[in-house]
This record gives C-alpha cells, sequence and structure tokens, in this order.
C-alpha cells in the first residue's frame, strides 16, 4: 500500500495523505468512538485526508495484514445531517 | 602477471590511468576495476580476513564478492567496503584494504592469533565473560567490524526519479533482454535494469549463437529493438527492494554504493532475471589469493585481458570445466590440472574435450578432489586425492586455482512478499517459488541453465507480464539460442577432511565461518538454518550469503544427516545489496527535509540582527542580538521596553482561516466552546477549539469580516491542525452545510505592535484616515481600510497586557510598514520578550495547552457558553475531568523571591519528594516583577493560593520551593491593555 486511490486525484504517493484515526465499528457510543481502538487483523475502516493535494476527507477500507485498499471514498456518509433547514433544499 | 600495456580486453578503454592502492601508484588503464588493475600487477592479497585475518585475495568479478572490499577516498571520508571487482577506477583514486593495521603485509590482529587457533561460534561472548562482557566490549568491538564507517556525510544528493510502467525487468542477460523484447513487442510500457554497465550477462563469455548471428551481435540487435520500443534502459542500477507497490532502483556509478539516480519505480508487474551465482567449493585452506570462482577467472581474462595465473589448475563437478580449460589454454594459459569430483563423464562432447585437453598436457582427474592448498600466503600448490582414496594425497604446483560448484539461482529478490524458495534437484540448488501474481521469475534465476531455455523462458515470462496488464499484441517467435550444453552436475560441496582441518574449510568468506562452526553450532542445539545462521554468523555480511546460504545449508545436511531440502536456506532481506543510507534519503536531505517558510519580514530581521529559530517550518526571530549573543538579557531588555515605550513583533507565522458561507456562523458555534453567532461584525473574541476527546486543541482569536464571512486565528503550530480538524468536520457531519475554509495563512503578514506609546506612533505611521478609528477603537474590535493602496486591517488585541495592536497587512506593504513603526520608536522583539510577557500576564501556548488538558484545567471553563453543542463537549461530563488530582493551571513564583526555577521541573509537596503532583510549563525571569515566576500544570488539591510546593529538576541541579499563586502575574485588572 503505497498509493491511495483519491477521488479527486486518482492514484496518489501516500506522502501526500495523512492518517488520522480507525474508525470504530458502527453503532458504537461516544466513548468508544473516541477512546476504543479497534485493531483487526484484515479489515481496518480509517481516516485519511489528502492533505497535500485536493484535502479531501477520505474513508479508506483496507486490509492491514496485505496491504490491499478495498475502498477508497469521501467521508460524507449517506446520513447527511445540515446545520441550517434551508441549504438542504438550496439547488444551488 | 600481465604488462598491463599490452592488455587486451573487451572493456579496457586505451588510456592509461593511475591510482594509489594503499598509497602505492597502481597503472591501469580506463575501464578496468581495482581487482582487474590490482590482479593485472601481481597483486593477489587484497584484504584480510575479519575474524583469522587471514591473507583474502579476490574471490569473484562482480558486486557479489566477500573478501576483496576497499574504502575508497581519503581518511575520514572515505565509503568503505566497496567490493574491488565492481569498483571502476578513476585518475588519482585513493584505495585502501581493510581489516589490517598497521599494513595489509603486517597485520598485528593476524600476529596475536597465530598461537590462537581456532575461535569457535561465539567464542568472544563464551570467552570475556569475568567480570562482564561489557570489561571487554569496547576493546573487541575495535577490531572487530568491517571498514570503518566515514567521519563526514558525503553530501552528494542523488536525483529521485518517479517511474510508471507495465512491465519492470530486472537483470539484462539473455533472459532479461528476451523478457524486455517480448513484453514490449506485446505493447508494454517496460523498464529495464542492469547492474553490470553493459547488457548481456553470460552472453559475453559463451561462444553460442542466437537467431543464428553470435551473441554479441544479437545484444545488440536485441538492445536496439528496446531502443525503437522506447523501453528505458538503465545500466550500472542495482534494485535493491521492493514490494508489489513500489519498487526501488539505485544507479550506482562505477560500482560506488553511492548513488546518482534513485528510481522509484511502479511497475504492473516484475520480471526478475537477475541470473544465477557461482559457487565455492569447501576445502581446507580454500580461502587463499588466487583461488577464484572459475567464472570470475574468465572474467578477468576477457573483459580485463588479466592472466589471474601462469599455471592453473580447475576443480568443480561439472561438465563446463573442460570447454573452460579449453579457452584459457586457447589464450595462453597454461592448465596443469582439471579435477572433476565425478567419477565418469556421460556426455559425448565432453570426452571429445577432454581428449583433447589431454594431448595438450592437461592432467585431467576423474573422481578426485582439491583436498587442501599450500601458502604460505598466496597459493604456491594444491593437495589432490581422489575420492575413493583420500590419504594417497598427490600435489600439484600451481599459482591459481578456479574453483566451480555448480550455480545458485539469485533468487532473493523472489523471496519478500510472500515469496518462497524451493528445491530444484536437476541443479541441485534452491529456486523461488510460490510467487504473487505480479511477480516472475526467468532465466538462470529460475534454474534454467542451458541458453536455449533461459531465452524462452525469458521470452515466455516478458510476454505473461504484458498480459498481466492486459497487454496481448504479437509478441513474435522467442528468440532461439544455442550454446553450451546442459552441465550434469553431480551435487559435490565439501572435500573430506580429518577433524582438525574443518576449521580451515571455509564456508563464508566475509565472516570466517568454517565447517568447523558449523559442526560446533549442531552439537550446540543450534542446527536448524536460521539458528545457525545467527549462531555462526553465516551469511550476515555484505554479501547476504550470496556464496555460503547454499553451501552451508548443504555442509549442515551433511554433518546432521538430513537432505538438503529438509535443512532448506535462511531467508534473505532488501537491500540486496549494500547501499548507503544517503542513497535512499535521496534528495530529503538537510535543508531538503521539507519547506523552509519565512515571514515578508524574513529579510529585515536578518540585517538587523535577529536570531532566527525554526518554529515548526517556520523561521522566527528569537531575539535580536544587540549586545552580543545572550538571548537571556536580550529578551529581559526587549520584553521591559515592550512596558516602558513599546514594540513591535512578527507574528505573520499565526495561522489565519477564512470560515465564509451561509452556515459559518453554525458551524464555528459547533466548532468551538464558545459561540461565534453571537459576535458582532467589527468585533473579535477569544475562541477555543476542542477535540473530540474534550481536550483543548486551540484558542485564538475569531473576526466576524462580515455576516457570512470569519477570520479565525491559530497559534502558529497548530494552523495545519485545525484547518484538517475543520475539514474533517465539515466533510463528515455537515456535508450539506455551505461553508468554506480558506488557509489565508500566507496572505497575510502581521505585525503586533505593542506598549503604551503604540497607538501614538500607529496614528504618525497610518495618517489621519485611521488617527480617529484608532482613537475610538475598543479591546477586541477591529477595522479594515488601506495603506499605501494595499489591504490593512487593524485590530486592538492585546497577548502582552499592554495596549496594542493587530495589523494583519499584504506582505507587499509588510516591510515598509514594520520599518516606518521602527522609525517611529518601536523596538523589535522577539520570542524571548513574548514569552516573558506572556508568562508575566499568565496567557496560554502550547506547553500549557499540551494535549492532555481539558477547559476547566486550564479555566476555560467560564468560555462554555450555555447550550452550545460543540464538538468534544459530550465526553467533558466524564468524572475524570473533575477528579480532585486533575491538573489546574496555577501561577509560580520563587518562595524566597529571587531562586530560578525553569520550565518541565517536576512539582512535589516538600514532604513527599518522590511523587511528581504536576509540573512547571513555563517559567522566565520577569522584568517586570524582578523575579522568577511561572505557569504551572498542578494537581487541584495542592493548588491552593500562597501554599509552598516544591520545584525539583535534578537534571539541571535544582531544587526550588515555589509560592503557588494566581496565573495573572502582572496587573491583574488589565488596566494596561484597556488604556
Amino acid at each position: 500500500m503505497n498509493r491511495l486511490y483519491c477521488p479527486f486525484c486518482g492514484p496518489r504517493e501516500l506522502e501526500e495523505f495523512r492518517f488520522h484515526k480507525t474508525l470504530a465499528e458502527p453503532g458504537a457510543d461516544a466513548y468508544e468512538e473516541v477512546y476504543a481502538r479497534i485493531n483487526r487483523p484484515t479489515m481496518s475502516l480509517e481516516h485519511w485526508q489528502h492533505v497535500h493535494g485536493c484535502r479531501a476527507w477520505l474513508r479508506v477500507h483496507r486490509n492491514p495484514s496485505d496491504g490491499t485498499v478495498r475502498e477508497v471514498r469521501l467521508v460524507a456518509g449517506s446520513d447527511e445531517a445540515s446545520l441550517s433547514k434551508d441549504s438542504t433544499h438550496d439547488p444551488a | 602477471m600481465t604488462r598491463h600495456s599490452a592488455r587486451q580486453g573487451a572493456r579496457l578503454a586505451h588510456e592509461s590511468i593511475a591510482f594509489t592502492f594503499d598509497g602505492r601508484t597502481i597503472a591501469a588503464r580506463r575501464g578496468d576495476t581495482a581487482a582487474s588493475a590490482l590482479l593485472a600487477v601481481g597483486v593477489r592479497m587484497m584484504g584480510r580476513s575479519v575474524k583469522y585475518r587471514r591473507a583474502r585475495g579476490v574471490l569473484t568479478a562482480g558486486f557479489e564478492e566477500p573478501n576483496a572490499l576497499f574504502a575508497v577516498g581519503g581518511a575520514g571520508h572515505a565509503v568503505p567496503n566497496v567490493p574491488a571487482p565492481a569498483l571502476a577506477v578513476e585518475p588519482g583514486m585513493r584505495i585502501t584494504s581493510q581489516n589490517r593495521w598497521p599494513t595489509l603485509r603486517y597485520d598485528v590482529g593476524a600476529l596475536l592469533r597465530l598461537g590462537g587457533g581456532f575461535l569457535g561460534a561465539g567464542f568472544y561472548y563464551k570467552t570475556f565473560m569475568w567480570p562482564s562482557w561489557g570489561t571487554y566490549e569496547g576493546l573487541i568491538r575495535r577490531l572487530a567490524g568491517l571498514g570503518p564507517a566515514p567521519r563526514v556525510s558525503d553530501l552528494r544528493q542523488p536525483s529521485v526519479e518517479h517511474l510508471e510502467c507495465d512491465v519492470l525487468v530486472a537483470g539484462g542477460g539473455a533472459a532479461g533482454l528476451a523478457a524486455a523484447r517480448s513484453a514490449a513487442r506485446a505493447g508494454a510500457r517496460v523498464v529495464l535494469c542492469e547492474r553490470d554497465v553493459t547488457c548481456g550477462g553470460e552472453l559475453e563469455f559463451e561462444t553460442a549463437t542466437i537467431d543464428g548471428a553470435p551473441s554479441a551481435a544479437w545484444i545488440n540487435t536485441a538492445l536496439s529493438e528496446l531502443h525503437t520500443r522506447k523501453v528505458r534502459v538503465l545500466t550500472e542500477t542495482a534494485i535493491v527492494g521492493g514490494s508489489s507497490a513500489l519498487v526501488m532502483a539505485l544507479t550506482q556509478a562505477g560500482g560506488m554504493p553511492a548513488s546518482d539516480a534513485v528510481y522509484r519505480i511502479r511497475p504492473k508487474s516484475l520480471v526478475i532475471a537477475m541470473g544465477s551465482i557461482e559457487r565455492p567449493i569447501a576445502f581446507a585452506d580454500n580461502d587463499r589469493p588466487g583461488i577464484l570462482l572459475l567464472g570470475a577467472a574468465e572474467r578477468y581474462l576477457t573483459r580485463y585481458g588479466v592472466h589471474v595465473g601462469h599455471d592453473v589448475v580447475l576443480f568443480g563437478n561439472h561438465d563446463r570445466l573442460y570447454a573452460a580449460a579449453g579457452r584459457l589454454l586457447g589464450c595462453g594459459v597454461c592448465v596443469v590440472a582439471v579435477i572433476d569430483t565425478r567419477a565418469q563423464l556421460h556426455a559425448a562432447p565432453v570426452h571429445v574435450l577432454r581428449a583433447d585437453l589431454a594431448r595438450s598436457g592437461v592432467n585431467c582427474l576423474l573422481g578426485h578432489a582439491v583436498l587442501g592448498t599450500v601458502g604460505p600466503r598466496a597459493l604456491a600448490a594444491v593437495h589432490v586425492a581422489p575420492l575413493t582414496s583420500p590419504n594417497s594425497v598427490r600435489t600439484l604446483a600451481c599459482d591459481a586455482l578456479f574453483v566451480s560448484g555448480g550455480w545458485s539461482p539469485s533468487i532473493h529478490a523472489g523471496l519478500q512478499e510472500g515469496g518462497a524458495a524451493a528445491f530444484l534437484p536437476q541443479i541441485d540448488s534452491f529456486g523461488a517459488a510460490a510467487q504473487p501474481s505480479w511477480r516472475r521469475i526467468c532465466g538462470a534465476a529460475n534454474g534454467k541453465l542451458e541458453l536455449a531455455e533461459i531465452l524462452r523462458d525469458g521470452h515466455a515470462a516478458g510476454v505473461a507480464a504484458a498480459q498481466a496488464a492486459s497487454l496481448r499484441a504479437d509478441p513474435g517467435a522467442p528468440p532461439v539460442g544455442r550454446g553450451d550444453a546442459a552441465p550434469n552436475l553431480e551435487s559435490f560441496w565439501r572435500s573430506p577432511a580429518p577433524l582438525a582441518q574443518e576449521k580451515r574449510q571455509f564456508v563464508d568468506f566475509q565472516n570466517d565461518v568454517t565447517v568447523a562452526d558449523l559442526r560446533q553450532a549442531i552439537a550446540e542445539g543450534f542446527g536448524q538454518i536460521e539458528h545457525a545462521k545467527r549462531y555462526t554468523t553465516l551469511g550476515v555480511g555484505t554479501d547476504q550469503g550470496r556464496f555460503s546460504s547454499e553451501l552451508g545449508a548443504a555442509i549442515i545436511g551433511e554433518l546432521s544427516g538430513q537432505s538438503l531440502p529438509d535443512v532448506g536456506v535462511f531467508r534473505t532481506r532488501p537491500p540486496y545489496q549494500p547501499v548507503t543510507l544517503m542513497a535512499l534519503t535521496g534528495h530529503r536531505f538537510a535543508g531538503h527535509v521539507q519547506p523552509t517558510r519565512r515571514t515578508a519580514l524574513h529579510g529585515w530581521h536578518e540585517v538587523h540582527g535577529g536570531v532566527l529559530e525554526p518554529a515548526g517550518l517556520w523561521l522566527r526571530p528569537r531575539y535580536y542580538r544587540a549586545h552580543g549573543d545572550d538571548a537571556f538579557s536580550a529578551g529581559l531588555i526587549e520584553a521591559a521596553r515592550v512596558r516602558a515605550q513599546g514594540g513591535i513583533f512578527d507574528g505573520s507565522t499565526l495561522g489565519k482561516i477564512e470560515v465564509a458561507g451561509r452556515d459559518a456562523a453554525a458551524f464555528m458555534d459547533r466548532m468551538y466552546l464558545n459561540r461565534a453567532s453571537t459576535l458582532k461584525i467589527g468585533r473579535s473574541k477569544y475562541m477555543v477549539a476542542l477535540r473530540e476527546d474534550g481536550m483543548v486543541l486551540d484558542d485564538g482569536l475569531l473576526l466576524r469580516l462580515e455576516d457570512e464571512r470569519f477570520l479565525a486565528t491559530t497559534s502558529s503550530s497548530h494552523a495545519q491542525l485545525v484547518l484538517s480538524h475543520l475539514e474533517l468536520w465539515r466533510d463528515v457531519e455537515w456535508a450539506r452545510s455551505r461553508v468554506t475554509l480558506t488557509d489565508v495563512t500566507e496572505a497575510w503578514s502581521v505585525i503586533v505592535c505593542a506598549g503604551p506609546q503604540s497607538r501614538a506612533v500607529l496614528r504618525d505611521v497610518l495618517g489621519a484616515k485611521w488617527s480617529t478609528i484608532l482613537d475610538e477603537m475598543k479591546h477586541m474590535q477591529f477595522a479594515s481600510g488601506l495603506w499605501h493602496n494595499a489591504s490593512l486591517r487593524v485590530l486592538r488585541a492585546s497577548f502582552s497586557g499592554e495596549l496594542a495592536f493587530e495589523l494583519h497587512c499584504r506582505a507587499q506593504i509588510a516591510a515598509p510598514l514594520w520599518q516606518a513603526l521602527a522609525d517611529g520608536g518601536l523596538n523589535p522583539y522577539g520570542l524571548e520578550a513574548l514569552d516573558i510577557l506572556r508568562v508575566e500576564k499568565g496567557y496560554l501556548t502550547g506547553a500549557e495547552l499540551n494535549g492532555e488538558t481539558a477547559p476547566e484545567d486550564v479555566g476555560f471553563g467560564r468560555l462554555l457558553e450555555g447550550d452550545n453543542r460543540c464538538v468534544g463537549r459530550d465526553l467533558l461530563a466524564r468524572p475524570a475531568f473533575s477528579a480532585r488530582d486533575r491538573p489546574m493551571l496555577v501561577g509560580l513564583k520563587a518562595a524566597d523571591g529571587s531562586s530560578k526555577f525553569l520550565g518541565g521541573a517536576q512539582l512535589t509537596t516538600t514532604d513527599d519528594k518522590r511523587r511528581g503532583r504536576g509540573h512547571v510549563t513555563s517559567a522566565v525571569y520577569s522584568p517586570a516583577l524582578q523575579q522568577w515566576i511561572g505557569l504551572a500544570l498542578l494537581a487541584r488539591d495542592l493548588a491552593r493560593d500562597g501554599d509552598v510546593v516544591l520545584a525539583r529538576d535534578p537534571l539541571r541541579g535544582l531544587e526550588t520551593p515555589v509560592r503557588v499563586t494566581a496565573s495573572v502575574h502582572f496587573d491583574p485588572a488589565s488596566e494596561r491593555m484597556k488604556a
């Protein structure tokens, strides 16, 4: 795993990215989300940022034991929340 | 041996050059290696062995050389352990031999060991036990090891190039050329790396034909086709390591481990065609100068025209001895004997060759072996005996012995990342098995020994590698080769020897590992191959066990009654050959590790005595050199002047992030402990951001520029972190919100203008337009405008406790504005003074906000506004945050009013000095209070105003009773700042 595939920029050198953290299992409470470090050998869901590129925050699904990356996508999930009501309906 | 002017060799140019070896001038020809030039003038002894200090000569003609390792260059910066057969000599080059003192010929270590005899495996650790190993270690280490490390760094920086290709071929011999050609024909983008100065490998020596043409002509045809097909051929470039995603290759010109160019190659497929390595045979005193591998001797002859000996004996276990003997005879070498360990010959053509040799007077002995050699130093004779009756020894006088015990495929690169070694009985050696889908091994590296097979294998590997990259154009037919027949090798690893001679049967030349060591390892329970490696140091030298891994395994098998496949070979690691750290570093060295950031005022600081120090990537003035180099007194003077008159400080490194958009206010509410949405336009506010876990992330001022536009300032060192933090939360939680985040740190220079005279000076400098604005501006207000037609923002805020203004301006007016303020009577001050001023006022920096402080610890609890649900707030409710020994920010003063204490000191009670209850985060000598003061994080139960605790600092020899005070030492009502 010496490269990551950025959805905006394509395959880029790993050194352009910065690892942030391993994500908790779905359904974890606030404490677990912050403090629990899951260290599964074959599956890891992580946050990375393309800091020296487009600065996108990425959700990386990879296998730490063989270095293969299964999926890279932007962090924004399906449960997109909004800070103000009107912006969700803003067509622009 | 040979007059050098008369030498004819494929690699020699006409130009005569000279270099020095141990101070002696040696004449050579351009194109010579150190080994060939020394052999040509009769120098055989080229080094001493690391443990027994035995005289050693060159064994090979390539990078894999275990014996002849030289230091190149003058004293102090010589590059050690350069293999002589790879080292291209340059005019005036200074070469010295290693592992000897005072001279190569007379070595003290060798004398010391004359009486000592055999030093078995683990000798030093077992012998020097009393009172402890540590007593002797320093002395022994001085005698141990290979060449000396250079005393200065080699500042030559290699270039770094990134290459992408479909197929990377490692090795440019017959198989590699065939693979590169077929892959390129199939449509692949190909890179080929060849370690030697030219491609061709073994083809250079074989009298072979390919596609009907002599092999030399075919090499040229193949290379020109590769050129036409845009194959990148990198010679003198070795692959030193790699993974599925990235292969590192280094150009090592002239055989030096330092590198000129580093390639980071990303191939879709890797084809390993790194050939094979001829291996030696273990017999008594098999390490004398004058004993070479057969292939090496032929190389010296054809490439450099060097006759290694006058009267030579060949010793081996396969058919190729006879063809080689014929070639040597043809070149005028007197071949005394060919010693073949096999009892009989099977291939008819070899019978013919042998008969020819016998007619020329060569003594061809079947079923014989060389049992030992005669010195004194270099070879003078060999003892030969029939294997059926090892006692009937006869002695043959000779001055060179060429040994060939078969070939081991170069599989090192194929054993990484999922590769494994497997025994190949047809070549009596280990090959690489179980390759991952992206890697192929072909040719001699794949255990092929005949040219026709090697070419077919290489061609097929190239086609398959291209196919793996989905490239399927017609690769054409594989090249058809006709060369030497199969060697009909019969396994032979070691000559019979009485037990006493086993300590002179060398298995690993570089580390002086003998058959006796292996026997001892087995006896002591370290017979498993990986254990034996570590116990005896078999194969741990710079040659990485190229000669010794299989030989050692075979002998362990013989001694312990196991078969070679059962013993197995030990795993090797990259790099494949020695490289300097500099070669791996590439251009990322010294000032090029990371960028250096300079403020717009950098030039002014330099001219005016500013002492610049790195702070993150920035260079910031620490103090201005007015009275010598004393930072302490300079800081005191600068700080005192700020309070007395005023000063200017370059705050450009302050992080600045513009937050804009319809949801900017709502977003910033979530990101900070206190609310942004209640801030009025034209006002600023001190804001604190928390991490997800509730700890303080950073603090800074937030300016509301417009209704939907804010400027957040961060501490200099946290600018990138805070920006990433904001971006993450925006993207993860509020992806549909309308917020843009822009780092404008470098767009605005910042001049802090502080002190009682600051307003008056500013008024003069900024002109009439700004006068009223400055007069009416309240604390934490700001105004925007122009100065000399460039944007300027003036913010009244203070981090010194004085009346102060921050001037945010465009870079082009920063220097004139700064100069005008300086001319107006404000003195520049640096970080030393800034630190004094802020500690006096109890303002916090990274020393206090160290990632372990919660808002309550440092008095930020009051900032939390009502129901503001900010990031990190949920976890603030955890009980640990209100524990009674939770650290709390306090001020400290020396209890006696005069003693010194420093940041980093541990705080204890006077009763229990062993238990740290907190620490001093910052301490300064305050010119305003005329004493040492500090800030500290102290356990809440001890943080009572007026109590005395101990500041213990044993490393600096300080132990100071300090009194706990409020954190604000100076002007607690902040009257000066609001003036």
